[in-house]
């Protein structure tokens, strides 16, 4: 930590509305661009679908510009995302196939739609062999829109610009644990053993290594707790059908009962390899969290409210959230005191935390915008094709 | 020093800011095609790998791959070999088709399979080896990557297993 000056602890009140109405302006611009493409779409569904979403999105950072918080209103984006994203998934599933299930034609023919969480899997066998082991296409075809080269340049170009924001921003599943943990008014389990924070690193490790000795994916194949909402190999023989109770166990245990009984996301917090892989990319992100330790008062509010208990009494001291920190701003936001603050890397501590939050908050919400926008327009356009 | 960081810092703040402006209409496009011209593939146990001969039949040809050996170091599935019947709508009722699948001019199985009507019918097949370099498969239907048929768009795949020699 460095600077002189004392930093600016506690945050003035509400924005003005008509400064807060200046700030969205760039981001009601963007959103008019991504969503005026929904113009061209012939139907009337996905224009409702596209202004809906506009407006969503738009009211959401205006709040957040009015409030001068972000993780309540980041939130109500990120819970729609996690549950609107399986709703569309298996629909096309449904309509593509008639089953949640992959049948072999699928994964021969090249038609599995890839997902980032088998990127770190990927890593060491493309190294070694240059093929990839995931039955998908590297290009986009008409059967499979959703190639890998394709989602590993979303997720290569949203890494540059959020590091592991991602999780908080573009992870289109964190939001079903999200939104279980948000049911609770209590966590009836207060006290999680830290060490548990270690085990999505066991698992990144174990996974990469397995993958790279089996050929395959073994994180997707066998331990995937979305795949309970998206899809799963085909239950034709005991092997399969003992996937698909891991994958509904995990679901059940990690996505919705532990979120529920501790308010934490459990899944992401003690299980997801992507997390730990993500982190490492927290290193390009020139933004970062704080803690001012001349306005700490040991309160252990902002440690309660991390939702992937990332903030810890070392982290406190030290005065900074550790490499896993997502930057979904819980802990900036529990903070009365002001002591937990927005931060670019390089500049003093006494800079404005609301200048870096802004600065943050651009990206981050034009990526939402981008990418988890879309998600919500689409599945909203089915749902009211359903309706006009 | 602090002025030089911080400087450096809020670069860093607003080029992400105009990274995340290019991210659509630029760096997509840019980063989708970085990845394709690596020159990775899909691994062969999963895309079937690459044809390597084609022989005429009446009205159709069978499309033979090279063989696929998994490189898996622990577990490797069962070499394979796949031929692709195509086009599916031009194939008799039941087909049985004499394969040479290492192009030495010699047969080196026996493909049997009846062709459904109905497209979304399973389908079964019979691979009889005429030598020791394949495996035999006996109504053998999906379960297997390395033994199975399945139809592929318009297309029927035949996967039978090699020896592991």
């Amino acid at each position: 930590m460095s600077g002189t000056a004392a930093p600016d602890t506690l945050e003035p009140g509400p924005r003005s509305i008509g400064r807060s109405l200046l700030l969205t302006l760039p981001m009601a611009l963007w959103g008019l661009l991504m969503f005026s493409q929904t113009l061209r779409v012939p139907g009337s569904a996905p224009k409702v679908a596209g202004l809906v979403v506009f407006l969503f999105m738009t009211t959401l950072f205006f709040l957040m510009m009015r409030t001068r918080r972000t993780y309540r209103w980041r939130r109500i984006f990120f819970v729609s995302v996690g549950f609107l994203f399986p709703v569309h998934f298996i629909w096309d599933l449904i309509a593509l196939r008639g089953s949640m299930s992959i049948p072999v034609e699928q994964m021969v023919g090249g038609n599995t739609p890839f997902c980032f969480l088998a990127i770190p899997m990927m890593i060491v066998p493309a190294a070694l062999t240059r093929t990839l082991i995931f039955p998908g296409s590297i290009l986009p075809t008409a059967s499979n829109p959703h190639a890998v080269a394709s989602m590993v340049a979303l997720w290569l170009a949203a890494t540059l610009v959020l590091g592991k924001g991602w999780c908080a921003y573009g992870c289109f599943f964190g939001g079903i644990e999200e939104g279980f943990a948000a049911l609770a008014k209590k966590p009836r389990i207060r006290r999680v053993d830290p060490r548990w924070r270690w085990m999505p690193w066991a698992v990144l490790a174990a996974t990469v290594l397995l993958s790279a000795a089996l050929y395959e994916a073994v994180y997707c194949t066998w331990l995937c707790p979305f795949k309970a909402v998206t899809e799963f190999p085909e239950v034709n023989s005991v092997t399969s059908a003992v996937q698909f109770a891991v994958f509904m166990s995990l679901f059940v245990g990690l996505v919705i009962v532990l979120p529920f009984l501790t308010r934490l996301r459990t899944q992401c917090a003690f299980f997801c390899p992507f997390g730990p892989f993500q982190a490492l990319s927290n290193h390009l992100s020139v933004f970062d969290v704080r803690i001012e330790r001349s306005a700490c008062t040991d309160c252990v509010t902002c440690r309660r409210a991390c939702p992937t208990m990332v903030l810890d009494e070392k982290s406190v001291e030290k005065g900074r959230a550790g490499m896993s920190c997502m930057k979904c701003g819980a802990c900036v936001d529990a903070c009365t005191k002001g002591a937990v603050r927005w931060h670019i890397r390089g500049t003093p501590l006494s800079a404005s935390s609301e200048t870096a939050r802004l600065l943050y908050l651009f990206p981050a919400w034009a990526f939402a915008t981008l990418f988890g926008g879309s998600i919500i327009a689409n599945t909203l356009t089915k749902l009211l094709e359903l309706v006009l | 020093m602090q002025r030089l960081t911080s400087f450096l810092g809020y670069t860093g703040a607003v080029l992400t800011s105009v990274l995340m402006l290019l991210m659509p209409f630029v760096l997509f496009g840019l980063f989708t095609g970085a990845v394709a011209r690596t020159g990775v593939r899909v691994d062969p146990v999963y895309s079937g790998g690459e044809p390597a001969d084609t022989l005429a039949r009446d009205g159709y040809a069978i499309v033979v791959n090279h063989p696929v050996r998994s490189r898996a170091p622990l577990a490797p599935p069962a070499p394979f070999v796949q031929m692709t019947w195509t086009p599916a709508a031009a194939l008799p009722a039941s087909v049985a088709d004499t394969v040479d699948v290492d192009g030495d001019g010699a047969a080196d199985l026996v493909a049997r399979f009846a062709v459904p009507a109905d497209t979304s019918a399973p389908l079964f097949v019979d691979v009889v080896p005429l030598g020791s370099r394949v495996g035999a498969l006996t109504h053998a239907s999906r379960a297997d990557l390395s033994g199975m048929i399945v139809r592929v768009g318009g297309r029927i795949l035949v996967r039978a297993p090699l020896s592991r020699r």
